[in-house]
This record gives structure tokens, sequence and C-alpha cells, in this order.
């Protein structure tokens, strides 16, 4: 009884790691400033001159001035930086996930980027968990 | 002592350096600045890529006024890699960057994430145009180019240790005979070979 148990929790768990890949939208870097740009960028023209986005002092400025930042700059400061990290960690996640399709149909390339490239040319007998990290990492 | 830059917008280029083919020297200018355009540039590295050391670059850059990228020995290595030109714009006399940037920053970052130039190590580099003092406008440049190494090491997560940053002032026009103009202050990313 108590090994079923065990045996229905990894598969219910496993399926949700697999939903949770699955289900992961992330976008670029690029969009995800750009958004924080086009809410935040007339609160930090005003309120957070001369500072920079590193080490997260114009999230910090703007969290400092919260009474004086627009609701919609506050609402996607925190969007985006959400979206930053699940974009980094999707792009994490993409060598373990493709660990053995890489193994399998790109043995013996040389080089991440042509890996890359051998595992999207073989798409359709990759696995899905790889191609689906790809996406993730936004790398199709 | 200190003068200010009398120009509201700092225009800043970054040009995105391929360690390649050495004869030519293919610059660029990006109408549509793309992360493909990026990648595409910087992913043409077919040769190993010059040993640097960036102290020796700063040094030399600030003795060597007047000689150009191109006259000086180990500047000299670099100047002739293919580049790509970027537009980041700073507010005036300060490192910060305006928020119309940021999506160019982003696009960098997406570029260097790219398993396509995981390999690769970056370095930065700060100009400034002739307006101001010179020591000043090497010390906004190197600041400038610091911020930027600073933004794609922390909010964007690329590895520092990829990353190497120095300034060179006003002494690389990229036009010498305007050495005012706005199109001098700019930064570029050099392609410095593979990491490790």
């Amino acid at each position: 009884m108590q090994i079923r148990g065990i045996m229905i929790a990894t598969v219910i768990l496993g399926g949700l790691a697999v939903g949770g890949v699955a289900r992961a939208q992330t976008i670029s870097y690029a969009d995800a400033v750009t958004t924080l740009a086009k809410d935040c960028g007339a609160d930090i023209k005003k309120l957070c001159k001369g500072i920079n986005l590193g080490n997260g002092r114009i999230a910090d400025c703007l969290t400092k001035n919260a009474s004086k930042v627009s609701p919609t700059c506050t609402s996607s400061l925190d969007s985006v930086s959400a979206a930053i990290r699940q974009r980094n960690d999707a792009q994490a996640a993409y060598t373990k996930a493709c660990q053995h399709d890489i193994a399998q149909h790109c043995r013996g390339i040389k080089g991440d980027g042509y890996t890359l490239a051998c595992l999207i040319k073989t798409e359709r007998i990759v696995s899905g968990k790889c191609n689906q990290a790809i996406i993730d990492a936004g790398w199709r | 002592m200190m003068r200010k830059h009398d120009v509201k917008k700092a225009a800043l280029w970054t040009a995105l350096v391929a360690a390649a083919i050495s004869t030519s020297s293919a610059i660029a200018v990006a109408q549509q600045v793309t992360e493909q355009r990026i990648a595409s540039s910087l992913g043409k590295l077919t040769t190993a890529a010059p040993i640097i050391d960036v102290a020796l670059l700063r040094e030399e850059a600030a003795n060597g006024a007047g000689k150009g990228m191109t006259g000086l020995p180990n500047w000299g290595k670099v100047a002739q890699l293919p580049q790509m030109v970027v537009e980041i714009d700073f507010q005036n006399d300060s490192v910060g960057i305006e928020p119309e940037s940021y999506r160019t920053l982003g696009l960098i970052a997406d570029a260097l994430h790219h398993p396509n130039l995981w390999d690769y190590k970056f370095l930065v580099v700060g100009h400034s145009s002739a307006t101001g003092s010179d020591k000043h406008n090497l010390d906004l440049s190197e600041k400038r180019a610091d911020a930027i190494r600073e933004i794609l090491s922390t909010t964007f997560a690329v590895d520092p240790a990829r990353l190497f940053a120095v300034g060179v002032g006003e002494y690389f026009p990229i036009d010498a005979s305007k050495a005012s103009t706005a199109d001098n202050r700019r930064v570029q990313l050099f392609n410095l070979g593979v990491f490790r």
C-alpha cells in the first residue's frame, strides 16, 4: 500500500513538473525592459535621475518613491522582474532538459550554438521536454 | 575646471565586434537593432581573438591620444575586427541611461544569453565626445562602460567573468575632424574570444 502511495505521488508530482514546464510562458529580456520603459519611463525620468537598472537600483528607487509612482508602473515593475527571472530560469533549465536528446541526436557536435541548431533541426524526433525548454529559453 | 557636456542627448554607440577575418573591418550602422543581428554579427568569430589586457588598453588609450585606435599596438588588434553599431542614450553628463535605451540593453543581453555566444567574453568600451576636459571625459566614459557591464551582469544575469569594461574618453573619435560631435559618445562591445 505504502509503495503504491509513493508511486501515485511520484506520478502526480512528475505530471505537475512536466505541466509546469509546458506552461512556462517567457518573454525576451528586451521585451521585458521595453515594458518597463513604457510603463515606468516617465516615473524613472522624474524620480530616479542618474540611476541605472544595475543591481536592482531602478526597482529600489521606484519602491522607495512608491507613493509618487503611477499604479501602472508599480504593477509593471513586479511583472517585469518576474519575466526576467522566468526567462533566466528557462535558459538555465535547457542543458538538463536537452541532455538526453543531445547525446541521442547531436552527439559529436562541437559548440553550443551548433548543438542547439542540431536540436532545432531534429525537432520532430527531439523530446517534448527539450523542445519546450528551447521555446521557453527563447531560442526557437 | 570640469566643463559640462553641452549636448543634451548623449548618443552612445555600441559597436558589437566579432573577432574574425582580420582583413575586413566592416562597420555596420544599425538602422534597426535586433537580437538576431547582434548575434549574427558577434557569431562570426572564426579565428582566435588576441589576448587583451584591460589595464594595458586603458593606459595605451590615455597615453596614445591622437594616434587613433589603429595606430596603437593593442588597440590596433581589436580595431580591425568587424563591428555592429547600436545607439544607447545617456542623460547629459551622467551615467544614467535613458529608459528609451533599455530595449537595446535587453537585446544585447538576449544575444549574449544565446548559445551561439556562450563561449565568448566581451569588452565594453566607453567613448565620449571632445566637449569638456579630457580627464572628465575619460572618467565619464569609464563610468558609463562600467554601468553597462553592471546592468548586463546583474539585471540580465550575464556572467560577470565574461564582461570587461574600459573608458577611453575622447581619445578615439569616430570622426577625428568632428571630435565634439555626438556620434563620438558611444560604447563599443568587443568580442574578446573564447571564455576560459
